[in-house]
């Protein structure tokens, strides 16, 4: 449902995405597996059309992220941990709001709405005003607004940042539950337990470049370790690229 | 461009400034009370202030007040002013401990007498209301009483007082009942929407840009298939309604107060207050075209200010910044309607129609003077749609800048 070949993009000197090469298959949930800085924002930005990239081409949900960008932004659906709502407005007005730049008449926001409600018990999420929500609650309504138009694929881009134990919970079960045969999930993260948990198949990514990509298990078994974060520091060590950890000691 | 799009856009962006209370309160209630209070509070304020100190008995300072003569002195009595002596008249005044000071020579009532001539020094302080006020009292009495010493040495001299002002000078009017109906109005109501729309329409502007990307919202609007410059050109009509909404209530208040004024203070009046009350009473003949004429005048700078603020604001990254780039844009727009007090000293070339805001001014006093001048009007149309239309393009490109949009 994406593929992406060769994609570059750089910030002045820094190089946020270098030469990326990953395809996500219907049906999985693909891992961007990463510490802070290493381009996983950036390489979603990219994938949802609000960034150009330098080099490269990427295809989501059959579309040219260059020539098509409306039919893309019309595929995906995008939950990111910083995302604001509008804070006068309340979580069934946000959803009118996006519902209808989505080009969605009322009957079938009413509808989907309820459907939504029913798959993530949101509550009085939708009749009170977002500036009182918890993040919890914030946290629904974007995941809420991310479906609404029942897209093909969605990036979950540090979704569950800032949450409490049990609205992470919400979001992570959610997740796992997401794919269909013509659904796919990016979930790009730092926190190795939830790629564990939850991914089919995952691309470390380390400034700026992908430094193995391959099934979760098979990335557990080629550094013969029995965690992620074991995995993670074993290969970033074999790649020949300084941890972060130890450039900075 | 989708209409519906755009309209949306503008609907959600109403909403969520209509329900914020400082934006109703600076939008609508601030315009509306402001010149109202202006105007009828400062006169009130102030005039009771001058009445009380001219009606109190304020005492001056006085050197050698056996000097003065019994009749002058009986004139400034009655101005209500009382005298104590005093032997430095300047330091007493300048201290501040007397708010005004007079010094009569010796001599004064014989040199008088005899046909001659005398000297009475009055010290006061220029620019202070209070010293000038008592001063003023002084100068009154001092005219009086020197008319009636004028009457008398004519009389002894066997002349009537008229031998003074052999010519009467008569002035009539000559504008036309128009001009004379228009007074001020037609550069007033640019005025007011160019301040009014930039008060009114502020909020609503950063808000809508750099406030959606400090609250992380803007990355949410962006990744849905709305266009940018649908997005753009939803934050500008929101803007700009929110501008002219503030506009038009600063010009009801602005009646009001007028109507009120003229109640109250009726004949002492003919300020521009009354004149605008005469326009709404139908003293003012425009016609219907006019009329449609200065309403399409009045759009277009609206629409040119409400752009100038998205621009800028789109510009902004934050809150902040926003505002700082805003605050001192009434001081700069106000340059030309400065510039304009001075228009009927020069002549123009009809170049001077495309300067923005200014060329509005003077047309549409022309408008409201009965003329319809077809190239002006032209001209600052075409100049209002083509800044508006820079100031919009500004905006777009600054929404499609990764470096203005992103920022970590
Ligand atoms: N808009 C931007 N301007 C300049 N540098 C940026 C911008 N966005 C990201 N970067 C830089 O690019 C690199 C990758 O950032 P990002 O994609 O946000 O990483 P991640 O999401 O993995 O934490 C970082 O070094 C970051 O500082
Ligand atoms: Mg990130």
């Amino acid at each position: 449902m994406i593929e992406v070949s060769n994609l570059s993009k750089a910030f002045g000197k820094v190089k946020a995405a270098d030469k990326l090469n990953f395809s996500v298959q219907a049906g999985e949930i693909f891992g961007l597996l990463g510490p802070n800085g290493a381009g996983k924002t950036t390489t979603l930005r990219i994938l949802a059309t609000l960034l150009k990239a330098d080099a490269g081409s990427a295809t989501v949900n059959g579309f040219d992220i260059n020539k098509e960008s409306e039919q893309v932004r019309t595929s995906i659906g995008v939950v990111n941990g910083g995302m604001g709502l509008y804070d006068r407005l309340s979580g069934s007005e946000v959803l009118y709001y996006f519902g209808k730049l989505y080009g969605m008449k009322r009957q079938a926001i009413e509808k989907r709405i309820l459907e939504l409600d029913e798959l993530l018990k949101l509550g009085d999420t939708l009749t009170r005003r977002c500036g009182s929500f918890s993040s919890g609650m914030k946290q629904k309504i974007v995941i809420a607004r991310a479906l609404l138009h029942d897209p093909s694929i969605i990036f979950f881009d540090e979704a569950t940042s800032g949450l409490d134990v049990m609205a992470r919970r919400a979001v992570l079960d959610f997740v796992k539950n997401y794919p269909s045969e013509d659904r796919a999930v990016i979930y790009s993260t730092h926190v190795m337990g939830e790629v564990e948990e939850l991914c089919d198949r995952a691309a470390i990514i380390y400034q700026g470049k992908i430094i193995a990509q391959d099934s979760t298990r098979a990335l557990l078994g080629k550094a013969q370790a029995s965690n992620l974060e074991q995995a993670f520091f074993t290969i970033v060590e074999s790649s020949g690229l300084v941890p972060a950890v130890e450039a900075s000691a | 461009m989708r209409p519906e799009m755009i309209l949306h856009i503008t609907r959600k962006e109403i909403l969520s400034t209509l329900r914020d209370r400082r934006a109703i309160i600076s939008n609508l209630l601030i315009p509306f009370l402001i010149l109202p209070l202006v105007m009828l509070g400062l006169p009130v304020f102030l005039g009771g202030l001058f009445e009380r100190e001219s009606q109190t008995i304020s005492e001056i300072a006085v050197v050698s007040l056996v000097n003065l003569p019994a009749d002058l002195r009986q004139q400034l009595e009655a101005q209500n002013l009382a005298f104590s002596e005093v032997t430095d008249p300047f330091s007493v005044v300048e201290s501040g401990d007397y708010q005004a000071a007079i010094a009569i020579e010796a001599g004064f009532a014989e040199a008088l007498e005899s046909g001659g001539k005398a000297t009475l020094t009055l010290y006061s302080k220029r620019g202070n209301l209070r010293s000038e006020l008592i001063a003023s009292k002084v100068e009154n009495a001092v005219r009086d009483y020197q008319q009636t010493i004028v009457a008398e040495r004519l009389k002894a001299a066997g002349l009537d007082v008229a031998v003074l002002t052999p010519i009467e000078l008569s002035a009539v009017d000559a504008s036309s009942a128009a001009e004379r109906a228009s007074g001020s109005f037609g550069w007033l109501i640019p005025f007011f929407i160019v301040i009014w729309t930039l008060a009114g329409g502020q909020m609503t502007a950063i808000d809508a840009t750099a406030g959606e990307k400090e609250r992380g919202t803007l990355e949410v609007l962006l990744v849905s298939p709305v266009r940018r410059i649908e997005a753009v050109m939803g934050k500008f009509l929101a803007t700009m309604l929110f501008g002219l909404t503030a506009a038009l209530m600063a010009i009801l208040g602005y009646v009001l107060g007028g109507t009120v004024m003229r109640r109250f203070f009726g004949a002492q009046l003919g300020d521009e207050g009354s004149e605008i009350v005469t326009l709404l009473g139908g003293s003012l003949s425009i016609d219907l075209i006019s009329i449609l004429l200065l309403i399409i005048s009045s759009l277009l700078l609206a629409a040119l200010i409400a752009a100038l603020l998205i621009g800028i604001t789109m510009f902004a990254r934050s809150f902040r910044e926003a505002q700082t780039y805003v605050a001192p844009l009434s001081f700069i727009l106000i340059i030309p309607i400065v510039g304009l007090q001075f228009a009927d000293f020069f002549s123009f070339s009809s170049l001077i129609y495309l300067i923005p805001i200014l060329n509005t001014m003077l047309l549409m006093d022309e408008i409201v003077k009965g003329s319809i001048p077809l190239v002006p009007l032209l001209l600052t149309w075409g100049s209002s749609l083509g800044f508006a239309a820079i100031f919009l393009d500004f905006a777009y490109r600054s929404f499609k800048r990764e470096d203005v949009l992103f920022r970590t």
